[in-house]
C-alpha cells in the first residue's frame, strides 16, 4: 500500500510553513510524526496535493512552565511528554494517560499537536486536555489565536482549524495541590485507541467537592466535557454514593459513536463504570 | 496393549501391520537435545531470503486492483488511462486473462471454478479485478487508481443459514445448483439411534464458531518468470505442495511440469495459510507471460487480509450429547453449518479433518453429522492451524462442560471418567480413524499438579469472596499428525468424489560427499517450523555425527521428489521417515566399503562419534569422511559389482506410515490421521464484569507429541499456538457486515494479541507415548496450544461469570462479547 | 515529480541519494540500499515488523519517508552483526530460541537494541513493555523476552 504522489515543502521556520500553509491551502497537509497521516496516505484513504514537513521547525517542540501554565510546542513528541519530570509535576493525568497512548514507537515519533489536529474521537489526549481546561495556540500567515480545548474539536477527525491555520503550542493550567486527577480507559489491546476512556479532576475542601472535570474518549465528538454530571457533582460531599450517581449520569449524556468493537449500549456501560471508578481514583489522589 | 473396536467396524486386518524402523528408545544422542536452530543464524542476519527479498534483473511489480463490493457483474472495465501512465507495462482484465490462463487449481468435486483474476463476477470485496504491472510498486498502485470499473450490483449473502436458501442472483456459483449450498450430507458411524435410545440426559447446545484467521506476518508473493524462447516458467514463491502438487499452477498457464520450475524460499510464517497459493502463483506467471518480463506479485496486507484465500472455519453447530446420568457418554449427533465464502478450494477437507479426532479423547460410541457447506460474498476459506479440527476440539469441550453442568458433575471428573483408557490403543475411533498411542489421564494429571489446583480452587474462593470473577477452564483435546491424502475427498459424494489419490509422501535425497559432509535435501519449504533443525538431529542420531557435519538443501521441483510438506503437523514424523529410509541404504554402503577398508565384516562394525569402527576394538576405525573419500575416488580398489559404484547417496519417498481406505458405503473414513497427540490446558482468568475485559492470571498447556526431537522448539509451537488460540478465543474476528464489507479489514481491527495480551507465563509440561507407527515414535505437534487453548478459556471465563449464568457459545469473546452475556445475565 | 536529494547515514556509511517524496523509508532500505533484513508486513504502522532506529530511537519505517531521514542517523538490522560475527543480540536470540520464521525478528532486535542502548539492566517488565509495541505471530513472545534477557547479561561480560 504505497501513498499517491505529492509535492515535498520542509520550512526550515514557522513563518517559512504558516507561508507554505497559506499558500497551499487545502491542497497542504501538515506532516509532523506522521503515525496519524502516514498510514492513511499508505492506504490511500487521503492524497494530499502537498504535505508540509515541519519536523524541521525549530522551536516548536519546547516543554516549559510559564505564569501557572504548562506550555507544550505542538511538535512535542508524546515519548519526551511522557517522560518530563516538568508534566509529571504539572499534569500528571496526560502522564497516567499516555501510558495507554500506543506503542513506544509511535510515541517517539507522534506529536501532540498532530494528534490533536487529527481529532480522532478514540484518541486519549483530547479528552486530557479537555478535562484541564487547555487552551490550544493556533497561528495562521496572518494572525494567532487561542482556542480552548473544549472547542477545538467540532467532530470526528474535525477542528475549528481554519485553511492554513496549524496548531504551534498547548498550555495547560499547571495541577493544583488538592487536585486529584484519574485516567482510565477500556481498549481491546494495550495500546490500542479507547472504547471508551474518562478524564477526571477533583478538588475537594471542607468535606466537599469544589472542582470536578470530567471529559470523556471514544464518543462521537473528542474533548467533550461532561458538564451536567460535573454540575451534580461541585458543592456537594463527594461520596460513594455522589461517585455512584455520576456515573450513572455519565452513561446516560454521553453521546456514543458506534463500531464493530463497541456499540453505544456497551459504550454507555464503559462510560458508567469508568466514570465511577476514575472518580473515586481521583479522589484518593486529592487527599 | 489390546486394540479397541467400534462394533461397526471389522477388526481383522482393519489395522496394518508397523513398518517402523526405529523404534522409541530410552537415551538418544542427538534426539531430544534443545538444539540451537540451524536456520537461525541467516535470519538473524537478514540473510533469510524471503521472497520480497530476492530481485531478478529488469523484474517489474504487479498490483491488483479489487473490488469494493461484496457481489456485482463487471460490466466495463477501461484500462485506458491506466496504460497510459509512465512506466506501466501491462494492464489485465479478468476477461484478458482468461484468454491465456485456465482457472486455478482446487480440489472439491465437483469444481468451485476461480480464476485468478475475477472474469465477469466480483464474489467478495476484495477479490481481485484487473492487475497492472509496472516499473514498481508506487506507480502500479497509481495505475490501479486509474481504472475505471462499471459494476451492477447484485444481492449480497453473508449469513451462511441464509445462503441456504438463497436463490436468483443471490446464488454465486448458478452452475453448480439453485441456491448457495455447496455441499450437503450426513455422516453416521455407527448406532447413533440406539445410543440415542439408551440416553438418560441428551444435552443440546447451539455453537459459533467465528471466522479468524493465520495472518502470518509475512504475505504470500511470487516472483515468475517466463522464458519465451522455450515456454518455461519459473517461479520463486513461498508456497508448500510445490513437490506435491506444484505442476497444477502449470495446468492452469497451460503448460506441462517440462516447463515449469518452482523454487521455495524461507516463509515467514504460514500456520497454514501458505499451504498452496496457486492463486498467486498462477496471477504471476500470468503477468509475466503477458509482460515479457520478470514480475514479482507480492500481497500487501490489505490484499491479503480481504483475499487470502485462506481464512480459518466458520461455523454453527447445534449438538446433542447423550450421556447417562452418571456422566457416560455414549453418542455426539450434530449439524454444522460451515460458510466457506466465495469458493470452495478444499472442499470439506476441514471436516474430513473433524472426523480424524471427533469424539476426542472420549469413549464416544457413535457419530452423527450433518454438513452443510456453504457459499456466501466472503473471501474463501483455506487453511488455519487445525484445519477444522481445532473448532471440534472445541465444540466437545463445550459438550463436555455442558454435559458436567446439567449433570452436576465436576468438569474434570466427567471427562476422566469418559478418557480412553493407557491400555485401549491402537484405539479405533467410530469414524474409521485410529489412535496410535496415548495416556490421556497422566497428560491430566501432569496438567493439574503443574497449575497446583488446589492453589488455582483457593485464588478463585478468595477472589469471589472479594467480589472478583476469577474461574477456572479445563480442556482435554486431541492433536492429530500426519494427515493422509484420502481426507480431501473422502466427504465428496462416492458418485463424483473427484480425485481420489491416496499417496502423502515425504522424500528425501541424502547424500555423503567425498568430505564426509551429508548433504540432505528437503522436498519442502521452511515455514517457521524447524525442518532444516528436525532433519539435522535426526541424521545425526542416524549416523552418530556432529550437528555440524550435516547440510540442508531445498530441491526446487525440477529436482525434487513427492513432498507433501509441512501442514497437519506431519512434516517431522515424515522427514524421519525419509531419513531413516534413504539413510539404511548409505550406511549399508557405508559399512561395505569400510569393512572392505578395515578388512573386517560389515555386521562386526557400528558408527560411533563421527567414525565408523569395529565393535569392541577401539583403535580400529575409520572418519566417515575417510570411508566417503575413499568410496567417490577408489572405484578400482574396491571389489567388482554394482555394491561398491563410485558415490554414497540415496533416494527415499517415505509414505504415509498408517493409512487406509475408506469404506465404500462411507461407514467409517478408514484410518486417514492417525498419529495422535493430546494435550491438556488450563486456564486461570478474572474477568471484569463491568467492562467485558478478561485477564488470563495463569496458564498450563501439557502436550503428548510423542517422542520430541527438540523439545525447546516444540515449546515454541505450544506456546505460539496458545498465543493464536487466545486471539481466536478472545481477539480475532473478519466480520462482514450486512452489505458484505469486512469491516475488519486491517490490523487496527483485526486484532492480533500482543505480549501485553498474554498470561505472564504460559507453563509447558511434556508426556511422551512415543508412536508404534513412526521412526523413533514421533508425533507431531506443530499445530500445538491453538487446538485446547479456546476450550479452556471458554470454560474459564464461563466460571468466572457462574455468578450470571453465562454460556460462552460463541467466538470470539471479545469484551463487548463478554458484557452482553453479563448484561443478559444480570437481566435474568 | 521532482526528487528531493538526501544525505544519511546507514549503519555507519553515509549515502547520498535523490527520492521521491513518497518514497517510505522501509522501501528506500530494502530496495535502493539492498539492505533486505527490515521486513515490511502491514504498511500501516501496526505490526512493527519494519522497526529501525533513527538517531538512536525505534520508529516504524513504513510510517516514515525516506525525506524524513535526510541528515539522519538510520540503523537496521543489517549491521548489527560485526566483522563477520553474530553480535551478543543475536547470540543471545539463537541460543534461547527467540524467533521461528524469522519475519518479525529484525523488528524485535532493534527494539531490543534501543532499550538496551538506553537501559544496559533493563527489568523483565520494561523488556516486556518494549517487546509489547511489535507483533509476533508464531514465538508467543516468551522467548523473545528471555532472549534479551540474555542479551543484557552477555553484554554485561556475564557468562552462564
Amino acid at each position: 500500500m504505497k501513498p499517491a504522489p505529492f509535492e515535498y515543502i520542509r520550512p526550515g521556520s514557522l513563518p517559512e510553513a504558516l507561508e507554505a500553509l497559506a499558500r497551499h491551502a487545502s491542497a497542504g497537509k501538515i506532516l509532523a510524526g506522521g503515525q496519524s497521516l502516514v498510514p492513511m496516505m499508505n492506504l490511500r484513504l487521503v492524497k494530499p496535493a502537498v504535505v508540509i514537513d515541519i519536523n524541521r521547525v525549530p522551536g516548536l517542540a519546547d516543554i516549559r512552565v510559564d505564569g501557572g501554565e504548562l506550555v507544550i510546542g505542538a511538535l512535542a513528541r508524546h515519548a519526551a511528554l511522557l517522560g518530563s519530570e516538568v508534566v509529571a509535576k504539572h499534569c500528571p493525568l496526560m502522564v497516567e494517560a499516555y501510558a495507554c497512548v500506543a506503542h513506544g514507537p509511535i510515541r517517539n515519533r507522534g506529536t501532540l499537536g498532530g494528534n490533536i489536529s487529527h481529532a480522532d474521537p478514540a484518541s486519549e489526549m483530547p479528552a486530557v486536555l479537555a478535562a484541564c481546561d487547555a487552551t490550544i495556540g493556533v497561528r495562521s500567515a496572518k494572525k494567532a489565536r487561542a482556542i480552548p480545548a473544549t472547542e477545538f474539536f467540532t467532530g470526528a477527525l474535525a477542528t475549528a482549524l481554519a485553511e492554513g491555520e496549524m496548531v504551534t503550542e498547548i498550555r495547560i493550567p499547571a495541577a493544583k495541590p488538592g487536585q486529584g486527577a484519574a485516567w482510565l480507559e477500556t481498549a481491546n489491546r494495550q495500546g490500542d485507541f479507547a472504547m471508551a476512556g474518562v478524564a477526571a479532576i477533583v478538588a475537594v475542601a471542607g468535606g466537599k467537592c469544589t472542582q470536578a472535570s470530567i471529559a470523556v474518549a471514544g464518543m462521537e465528538r473528542p474533548g467533550v466535557r461532561l458538564s451536567a454530571v460535573e454540575k451534580q457533582l461541585v458543592g456537594k460531599a463527594l461520596d460513594d454514593a455522589a461517585i455512584a450517581a455520576a456515573g450513572s449520569l455519565a452513561s446516560e449524556v454521553v453521546r456514543p459513536s458506534d463500531s464493530y468493537h463497541a456499540d453505544p449500549v456497551y459504550k454507555r456501560e464503559l462510560v458508567q463504570a469508568l466514570t465511577t471508578r476514575a472518580l473515586a481514583a481521583a479522589r484518593e489522589r486529592a487527599r | 496393549m489390546t486394540a479397541t473396536f467400534p462394533k461397526h467396524i471389522p477388526a481383522e486386518g482393519y489395522i496394518p501391520p508397523s513398518r517402523q524402523q526405529e523404534p522409541a528408545r530410552k537415551q538418544y544422542k542427538y534426539i531430544g537435545q534443545n538444539l540451537k536452530r540451524v536456520e537461525d543464524p541467516r535470519l538473524l542476519t537478514g540473510h533469510g531470503q524471503y521472497i520480497d527479498d530476492i530481485v531478478l534483473p529488469g523484474m517489474a511489480h504487479a498490483a491488483v486492483l479489487r473490488s469494493d463490493r461484496a457481489h456485482a457483474r463487471i460490466k466495463r472495465i477501461d484500462t485506458s488511462k491506466a496504460k497510459a501512465l509512465a512506466g506501466v507495462y501491462l494492464v489485465l482484465t479478468g476477461a484478458e486473462a482468461k484468454e491465456m490462463t485456465g482457472a486455478t487449481a482446487q480440489f472439491a468435486s465437483p469444481p468451485v471454478v476461480q480464476y485468478c483474476l475475477a472474469v465477469d463476477r466480483v464474489r467478495h470485496v476484495g477479490e481481485a479485478v484487473a492487475a497492472v504491472v509496472a516499473e514498481n510498486r508506487y506507480i502500479a498502485e497509481d495505475a490501479c487508481d486509474l481504472i475505471e470499473v462499471e459494476y451492477q450490483d447484485l444481492p449480497v449473502v453473508v449469513d451462511p443459514e441464509a445462503a441456504m436458501t438463497s436463490t436468483g442472483d443471490a446464488v454465486l456459483h448458478p452452475e453448480r445448483g439453485p441456491n448457495n449450498i455447496a455441499q450437503q450430507r450426513t455422516f453416521t458411524f455407527g448406532p447413533v439411534k440406539e445410543d440415542f435410545a439408551k440416553a438418560e440426559v441428551v444435552v443440546k447446545r447451539t455453537l459459533r464458531w467465528g471466522r479468524s484467521g493465520a495472518q502470518p506476518l509475512e504475505t504470500v508473493g511470487c516472483i515468475a518468470s517466463y522464458e519465451p524462447g522455450s515456454g518455461k516458467f519459473t517461479m520463486y514463491t513461498n508456497s508448500s505442495f510445490l513437490n506435491y502438487v506444484g505442476w497444477l499452477v502449470g495446468a492452469s498457464l497451460g503448460v506441462s511440469a517440462s516447463k515449469l520450475n518452482l523454487i521455495p524460499v524461507v516463509t515467514g510464517g504460514s500456520f497454514g495459510s501458505k499451504i498452496f497459493t496457486h492463486k498467486v502463483m498462477t496471477l504471476a506467471g500470468t503477468l509475466a507471460r503477458a509482460a515479457g518480463r520478470p514480475v514479482k506479485y507480492l500481497e500487501d496486507r490489505l490484499d491479503n487480509i480481504t483475499s487470502c484465500d485462506n481464512h480459518g472455519s466458520d461455523r454453527l453447530y447445534r449438538c446433542e450429547l447423550a450421556l447417562k446420568r452418571d456422566g457416560t457418554m455414549l453418542s455426539l449427533r450434530f449439524q454444522v453449518i460451515d460458510d466457506y465464502g466465495a469458493y470452495f478450494q478444499f472442499g470439506v477437507g476441514t471436516h474430513g479433518n473433524s472426523l480424524c479426532q471427533i469424539v476426542g479423547p472420549y469413549r464416544i460410541n457413535s457419530i452423527q453429522m450433518e454438513l452443510i457447506a456453504v457459499l456466501t460474498n466472503k473471501c474463501q476459506q483455506g487453511a488455519y492451524r487445525g484445519f477444522g479440527s481445532e473448532v471440534t476440539n472445541w465444540m466437545l469441550e463445550r459438550m463436555a462442560d455442558a454435559a458436567a453442568d446439567e449433570l452436576k458433575m465436576d468438569p474434570i471428573e466427567l471427562r476422566r471418567k469418559n478418557m480412553i483408557q493407557p491400555d485401549q490403543f491402537p484405539y479405533v475411533i467410530p469414524s474409521g480413524n485410529v489412535y496410535d498411542s496415548g495416556n490421556y489421564p497422566s497428560v491430566l494429571e501432569e496438567a493439574l499438579r503443574i497449575a497446583d489446583l488446589p492453589k488455582w480452587k483457593k485464588l478463585r474462593d478468595e477472589a469471589r469472596a472479594q467480589g472478583r470473577c476469577v474461574g477456572i477452564g479445563v480442556a482435554t483435546c486431541q492433536e492429530r499428525s500426519v494427515f493422509s491424502a484420502t481426507e480431501f475427498w473422502s466427504l465428496n459424494g462416492t458418485e463424483n468424489p473427484g480425485f481420489t489419490l491416496t499417496s502423502s509422501p515425504e522424500s528425501t535425497q541424502l547424500r555423503i560427499d567425498p568430505t564426509g559432509t551429508i548433504h540432505v535435501t528437503l522436498g519442502s519449504p521452511f515455514w517457521g517450523n524447524s525442518p532444516e533443525t528436525m532433519a539435522t538431529q535426526i541424521v545425526a542420531e542416524q549416523f552418530q555425527v556432529d550437528p555440524a557435519q550435516v547440510n540442508i538443501v531445498y530441491a526446487d521441483t525440477q529436482s525434487g521428489f513427492n513432498s507433501t510438506g509441512p501442514g497437519g503437523s506431519r512434516f517431522t514424523v515424515m522427514i524421519a521417515g525419509a531419513i531413516v529410509g534413504a539413510a539404511k541404504q548409505v550406511k549399508d554402503k557405508l559399512l561395505r566399503v569400510a569393512g572392505h577398508m578395515m578388512e573386517a565384516d560389515a555386521g562386526d562394525l557400528e558408527f560411533r562419534v563421527g567414525k565408523i569402527g569395529v565393535k569392541g576394538v577401539p583403535q580400529k576405525e575409520k572418519t566417515i569422511g575417510e570411508v566417503a573419500l575413499f568410496a567417490h575416488y577408489f572405484r578400482l580398489n574396491l571389489p567388482e559389482g554394482d555394491a561398491f559404484a563410485s558415490g554414497l547417496d540415496a533416494n527415499y519417498v517415505y509414505d504415509h506410515p498408517l493409512t487406509t481406505m475408506p469404506a465404500a458405503d462411507r461407514s467409517h473414513l478408514g484410518i486417514f490421521y492417525p498419529i495422535m497427540g493430546h494435550m491438556c490446558h488450563l486456564a486461570l482468568v478474572e474477568v471484569d464484569p463491568k467492562t467485558g475485559k478478561v485477564a488470563i492470571l495463569d496458564y498450563v498447556a501439557v502436550h503428548d507429541a510423542g517422542t520430541v526431537v527438540n523439545p525447546m522448539t516444540l515449546a515454541g509451537h505450544i506456546r505460539g499456538g496458545t498465543a493464536q488460540g487466545i486471539g481466536t478465543a478472545l481477539y480475532e474476528k473478519f466480520h462482514y457486515d450486512e452489505s458484505g464489507q469486512l469491516v475488519t479489514g486491517t490490523f487496527a481491527d483485526y486484532l492480533i494479541p500482543t505480549l501485553a495480551e498474554m498470561p505472564a507465563a504460559i507453563r509447558v509440561g511434556h508426556v511422551e507415548t512415543p508412536s508404534p507407527f513412526t521412526e523413533y515414535g514421533i508425533k507431531g505437534g506443530g499445530e500445538g496450544g491453538r487446538m485446547g487453548a479456546p476450550g479452556a478459556l471458554s470454560r474459564a471465563i464461563e466460571d468466572a461469570l457462574s455468578q450470571y449464568g453465562v454460556r460462552c457459545d460463541e467466538l470470539p469473546l471479545t469484551p463487548r462479547k463478554v458484557r452482553e452475556l453479563v448484561r443478559a445475565g444480570e437481566k435474568r | 515529480m521532482a526528487l528531493i536529494p538526501i544525505s544519511l547515514k546507514v549503519n555507519g556509511t553515509r549515502f547520498e541519494r535523490a527520492v521521491e517524496p513518497r518514497r517510505l523509508l522501509s522501501d528506500f532500505l530494502r530496495e535502493d540500499l539492498a539492505l533486505k533484513a527490515t521486513h515490511v508486513g502491514c504498511e500501516h504502522g501496526v505490526c512493527g515488523v519494519c522497526t529501525v532506529l533513527v538517531d538512536g530511537q525505534a520508529v516504524r519505517s513504513c510510517l516514515s519517508f525516506a525525506v524524513q531521514a535526510d541528515g539522519c542517523e538510520v540503523r537496521t538490522a543489517d549491521g548489527l552483526a560485526q566483522g563477520g560475527k553474530l553480535s551478543a543480540l543475536q547470540q543471545a536470540f539463537w541460543e534461547k530460541h527467540g524467533l521461528q520464521c524469522g519475519f518479525c525478528t529484525p523488528g524485535m532486535l532493534m527494539l531490543a537494541t534501543e532499550l538496551l542502548e538506553r537501559n544496559a539492566r533493563p527489568t523483565k517488565a520494561q523488556i516486556e513493555e518494549a517487546i509489547s509495541s511489535n507483533l509476533c505471530r508464531c514465538t508467543g513472545y516468551y522467548n523473545i523476552v528471555e532472549s534479551v534477557q540474555r542479551a543484557a547479561e552477555l553484554m554485561q561480560g556475564g557468562a552462564k
